[in-house]
């Protein structure tokens, strides 16, 4: 039992380790805490539905068709919304409330063109794989795979190429970046297309697990994904993967009986934050943040 | 187009801009006074209308009594709230806000025992009753409107609603004038420099987050007593955006211009419910809910691309920046 | 005379930095001390550590036989240190009037509970602090911007203001950070003058960060030489002038 919770925190933590790289990635460039990203997965695992449904394809080219959507829409946004602001020396603030005004028209867009009802992607839902004790559905199997690559991908990317270095970089110290060269438009535009890729893929794992969505369900992972950055450290990427990761965990173990009796189900969620509460109180920079000074 | 005549739902609207009036001014202490960034403004209305409800119907509490208590769990939510957040960055500050309005929201979910769960405060009784809360309310409600002379239970409500709110107003708009008000302001400005100044930083934000969050209580026994009935997802985040909006629409940091921002929000949700002319008609109605919410939403983004002083805020008073 | 403030063995680290490597030093009551060092050599730092809005990784300070190395920045003022800081951190958007009111100590009405239940006292002690404020701000010449607000002074007449603040609040020690930046030559005499003028009046001890070596021969009693967060050796002006290690140090970096 409690390896099968093992096998589902990893599930659910690496979808929320995808996610949460990307919105660590914008932060890191932009200092834009991406209010809508719940609403760009949303978006991407529509989309891979419209593919994967309507159009018959596998879920594969769902998937990416999905990924490439969302990238574009990032990019779409940034040269339409984000762009203006930072002309205007938007600050936080503005930049928060912006992104909240965008999230309530990118959710209400999707509802309008999608409607509210419930949809799932063609996959079997009762095909199981059995290993040891575990039990995993093919969704779940297809999404920690796909995870796993996936976070090797990035962590290769942000460690051994010049965009992974740039990025970081930038994320560090932003204005010792730009006066050492480097591009901080071209860079910008790395960073949307990589946290739209991300969003897209994490939206339609998420989908894909939790077998029937709707466009709601995108500010429901919004929540334990901010959660995960802000555990990893604002502004850190591998950060954001180990909260990602470490949150996911945690949330499903928290529900063996072993931990007398168990949480409730039902409350996941709310021990994703008591973790995060909990690590903030002991060290509110997360676990690779810059310390607050005083 | 005959419901635009109808002085009813005028009222109505009237009625939630007053509710959102308040709302919004819990906000505007908290941010435009403190500068806070609390986006969990609608768990404190929770806290609020949800005690109010509890006490009424399974303690069997007068309502005069629940009220107050109501008020006070709000505040007392918001000292919660605080005491462990409040040093946090701005960023993680505002995530774990949302977050505290949401798990609130989750409680008031699954505590069916509680809260009456999914089903709202109609099930806070016993299995198999139907209960209410608002006996009291009603009869308070109907004897003032006899005392007035008005015909209809709505244009009580909004001269209930709208009183209390002016009031509010006054109360804010004097605490704001004392040197106490003066504090705060400078703790919004710069709170390094308030501090070198010996001011305990600390101790004027939680005051502000826990008046703000008075504040929204008292909107929620509003919303409790307007509607007669409601559910947990009756305190979903999209209130706290309005709010938000509220305070972008009529200005930050100033008091006066909180109904005015409440009364032009007002309009622009009850005015799309006019769209009777095409392109809107090309959509079901049902679908026009989302539509509205799209309209509000972009009215966000241009405010605060293009004028994020609000309508009547000073732009080198601007708290935005 | 005695010291004031005893600064033992102050570290202060950041990651892999030591900013402030073990500095050791006393400033004597009713003194004008100037602390002066090539860039990065840790004043800056040091000055926050002593004023509360930085903890040392470990040494101790004692103001007025008090430690104060662990204490809060708003408790270290009220105790009686006040910092002021490089570029003069006036609050902007209040006016002139309302920023020297702030520093008005024990205002009955600043608390919540002060204001709702004791209005009389808050409103005499608001017309004192205000009578007060006016004379302050006629001292440092700034009377007739009193009700303009404070983000339209210019960098010398926010720095008078923030000298008037730092008189309101009747401290003891007071912790300039390069009171002399941004100041036209025109005003420093001026400021010079209102220094030593409340050195004078009021026996409140100044110690002063400031590259403007001029100031410092002038107005100080003694000198306080830092160097890669270290002291390096403490004395008259006159004799710091002419130490070789100092002049080595201020040589060994851009100035």
């Amino acid at each position: 039992m409690f390896l099968q919770l093992v096998a589902n925190g990893l599930v659910t933590g690496s979808i929320y380790a995808i996610a949460a790289v990307g919105v660590s990635l914008v932060y890191g460039i932009l200092r834009l805490v991406n209010f809508a990203y719940g609403d760009f997965m949303a978006f991407g695992a529509l989309i891979a539905f419209g593919v994967n449904g309507p159009l018959h394809q596998s879920m594969v080219v769902a998937a990416l068709a999905g990924m490439a959507a969302t990238a574009l829409l990032s990019l779409v946004l940034d040269a339409v919304l984000w762009h203006p602001l930072r002309i205007r020396r938007a600050g936080f603030m503005s930049l928060f409330l912006a992104s909240i005004g965008l999230a309530l028209v990118l959710r209400q867009s999707l509802l309008l063109a999608a409607g509210s009802a419930p949809r799932s992607y063609a996959v079997n839902p009762y095909r199981v794989f059995v290993l040891g004790s575990v039990r995993l559905s093919e969704a779940q199997l297809i999404a920690i795979a796909t995870a796993a690559g996936t976070i090797v991908l990035v962590g290769l990317f942000l460690a051994l190429t010049t965009w992974g270095r740039v990025l970081r970089a930038m994320a560090d110290d932003r204005a010792l970046a730009a006066v050492a060269g480097i591009d901080v438009g071209a860079a910008t535009r790395m960073a949307w297309l990589i946290s739209g890729l991300l969003a897209g893929l994490a939206g339609v794992l998420a989908a894909l697990v939790e077998y029937s969505f709707d466009p709601n369900f995108g500010f429901q992972l919004l929540l334990p994904v901010f959660a995960a950055v802000v555990l990893g450290g604002i502004g850190s990427a591998y950060g954001a993967l180990l909260g990602g990761l470490a949150l996911g965990l945690a949330q499903e173990v928290s529900t063996w009986s072993g931990f007398a009796g168990g949480v409730n189900p039902v409350y996941k969620p709310v021990v994703a934050f008591s973790v995060l509460a909990l690590a903030l109180l002991i060290r509110p920079q997360g676990f690779f943040g810059q310390a607050r000074v005083g | 187009m005959s419901i635009l005549a109808s002085g009813g739902f005028w009222a109505f609207v009237g009625v939630v801009a007053g509710i959102y009036t308040i709302l919004s001014l819990g906000l505007q202490v908290q941010f435009g006074f403190a500068g806070l960034l609390n986006f969990g403004q609608v768990g404190f209305m929770a806290l609020g209308a949800y005690t109010m409800a509890i006490l009424v119907v399974k303690e069997g509490w007068s309502m005069w009594l629940a009220a107050p208590l109501g008020v006070a769990a709000a505040a007392v939510g918001g000292l919660l709230l605080g005491l462990p957040t409040l040093r946090l960055r701005a960023d993680y500050f505002a995530i774990v806000t949302i977050a505290f309005s949401e798990i609130i929201r989750y409680v008031a979910t699954n505590e069916t025992s509680l809260t009456g769960g999914t089903q709202g405060t109609i099930a806070l009784g016993p299995t198999g009753t139907a209960s209410q809360y608002n006996g009291q309310w009603a009869a308070f409600q109907t004897h003032l409107q006899h005392s007035l002379g008005f015909s209809s239970a709505d244009a009580t409500m909004l001269v209930i609603v709208w009183t209390v709110g002016v009031v509010l107003l006054t109360l804010v708009w004097v605490a704001l004038r004392t040197p106490w008000g003066r504090v705060l302001r400078a703790v919004r400005d710069d709170e390094d420099a308030a501090a070198s100044l010996g001011k305990n930083v600390f101790a004027y934000k939680l005051q502000a987050l826990a008046l703000g969050a008075a504040l929204a209580g008292v909107a929620g026994l509003f919303y409790a007593w307007e509607f007669s009935f409601f559910s947990p997802d009756d305190f979903e985040p999209l209130l706290t955006f309005f709010a938000w909006m509220i305070l972008l629409l009529g200005g930050l940091g100033r008091v006066w211009a909180v109904p005015v921002g409440a009364v032009v929000f007002g309009f622009i949700f009850a005015g799309t419910r006019f769209l009777n002319f095409a392109p809107f008609t090309w959509v079901a109605s049902d679908e026009r809910a989302y539509i509205r919410l799209i309209i509000i939403g972009l009215i966000i983004l241009v405010l605060v691309v293009l004028r994020p002083q609000g309508l009547l805020g000073n732009r080198r008073e601007m708290v935005l920046e | 005379m005695s010291p004031i403030l005893e600064v033992e063995d102050v570290v202060r680290t950041f990651g892999a930095v030591r900013a402030v490597d073990g500095a050791t030093f006393a400033v004597e009551e009713h003194s004008v001390t100037g602390l002066i060092g090539p860039n990065g050599a840790g004043k800056s730092t040091l000055f926050a550590t002593i004023a509360g809005s930085l903890k040392p990784t470990s040494g101790r300070i004692v103001f007025a036989g008090r430690r104060i190395d662990r204490t809060s920045a708003y408790r270290v003022a009220r105790a009686g240190v006040v910092r002021t800081y490089q570029a003069a951190r006036v609050l902007t958007r209040m006016s002139v009037l309302d920023n020297v009111l702030l520093a008005s100590k024990g205002h009955p009405g600043e608390r919540l509970l002060g204001a709702v239940l004791r209005p009389g006292a808050s409103r005499d002690h608001e017309r004192a602090a205000r009578a007060r404020a006016h004379e302050l701000l006629a001292l440092v010449g700034l009377e007739a911007h009193a009700q303009a607000y404070a983000g339209t002074l210019s960098g010398g007449q926010r720095k008078l203001l923030d000298l008037a603040r730092v008189l309101m609040l009747e401290p003891s020690l007071v912790l300039l950070d390069e009171p002399m930046a941004g100041v036209a030559p025109a005003l420093r005499v001026e400021l010079l003058e209102h220094i030593l003028a409340v050195r004078r009046d009021r026996g409140i001890t100044f110690l002063v960060v400031e590259h403007d070596l001029d100031f410092v021969m002038q107005a100080a009693d003694r000198v306080v030489v830092m160097n890669e967060g270290r002291v390096l050796t403490v004395g008259t002006p006159a004799e710091v002038r002419t130490n070789e290690q100092v002049v080595d140090a201020y040589l060994g970096t851009a100035h």
